[in-house]
């Protein structure tokens, strides 16, 4: 009870991180692309979103060494999983950040470039999670 | 407000109680090889496995050695081992939870490849 509790709030955590990095990265392009105002306040959604599947990712071991004193047990592919989402969430980190200090100087079209690039990152991460969760 | 407390506390209490009594129903048994079995290095050997997962429990993983090699979906069955060299090998199955931690249900057993 205690042990699933924990987990599916760390789930819950991870999923709705999912959603901001994918969805608001994907919201700042179409229908229409954002506004510099409204972009900046994706921008800092999206950021949140990263960070939260970083630290929820941690939880998901914590969570296993708090109930069996160790960490999951994942080989081959699945480590290889692991390590694409690891770099998709501190490059998508990395590359919001440097979106919100250096945005005002930018063109639309580098801005456009960047949420092409983050939604294609948290697409990857997606894709790499569900690697991750079957082949392990 | 303290009987809240305290029943809040006697309801955890119960669910942990019933969690340890369903944790101790989870079982694995390795049906074959038998523990300590000689196994011929050119066969296509196989482990035939039987599992009660318990509560947790999610999925199953063949271990060869420590080594994760194999994901057994299912709660009964046989998997081929992939070619073992000459020694002796330490199998397990354990079963684990959907995070991929072993719960502490498993069975291990040695073989030696000849």
């Amino acid at each position: 009870m205690g042990e699933n509790l924990g987990y599916a709030l760390v789930q819950i955590a991870h999923n709705f991180g999912a959603v901001a990095v994918l969805g608001g990265a994907i919201f700042a392009r179409w229908p229409t692309p954002a506004t510099r105002q409204s972009g900046r306040r994706i921008a800092r959604l999206v950021l949140a979103g990263w960070i939260i599947q970083i630290a929820s990712g941690i939880g998901f071991g914590a969570a296993s060494y708090f109930y069996y004193g160790r960490l999951p047990d994942i080989h081959g592919l699945a480590v290889a999983a692991l390590f694409v989402k690891i770099g998709c969430a501190i490059t998508g980190v990395v590359l919001t950040a440097v979106y919100l200090k250096r945005e005002p100087d930018w063109a639309d079209t580098q801005r456009g470039n960047s949420w092409i690039a983050l939604a294609l990152l948290a697409a990857l991460a997606l894709t790499a999670a569900a690697f991750l969760r079957w082949f392990s | 407000m303290k009987k809240k407390i305290a029943a809040l506390g006697a309801l955890f209490v119960s669910l942990g109680l019933v969690s340890a009594a369903y944790a101790q129903t989870g079982s694995v048994k390795i049906l074959s090889p038998a523990d300590g079995a000689k196994l011929d290095a050119f066969e296509q050997n196989h482990v035939r496995y039987e599992v009660v997962p318990g509560p947790n429990a999610d999925h199953v993983h063949l271990y060869v050695d420590g080594k994760e090699t194999a994901i057994l979906r299912g709660l009964k069955g046989s998997h081929a081992l992939e070619t073992l060299a000459p020694g002796k090998h330490e199998l397990c199955v354990k079963v684990v939870n959907k995070a991929h931690v072993p719960i502490g249900v498993e069975q291990c057993i040695t073989a030696q490849v000849e």
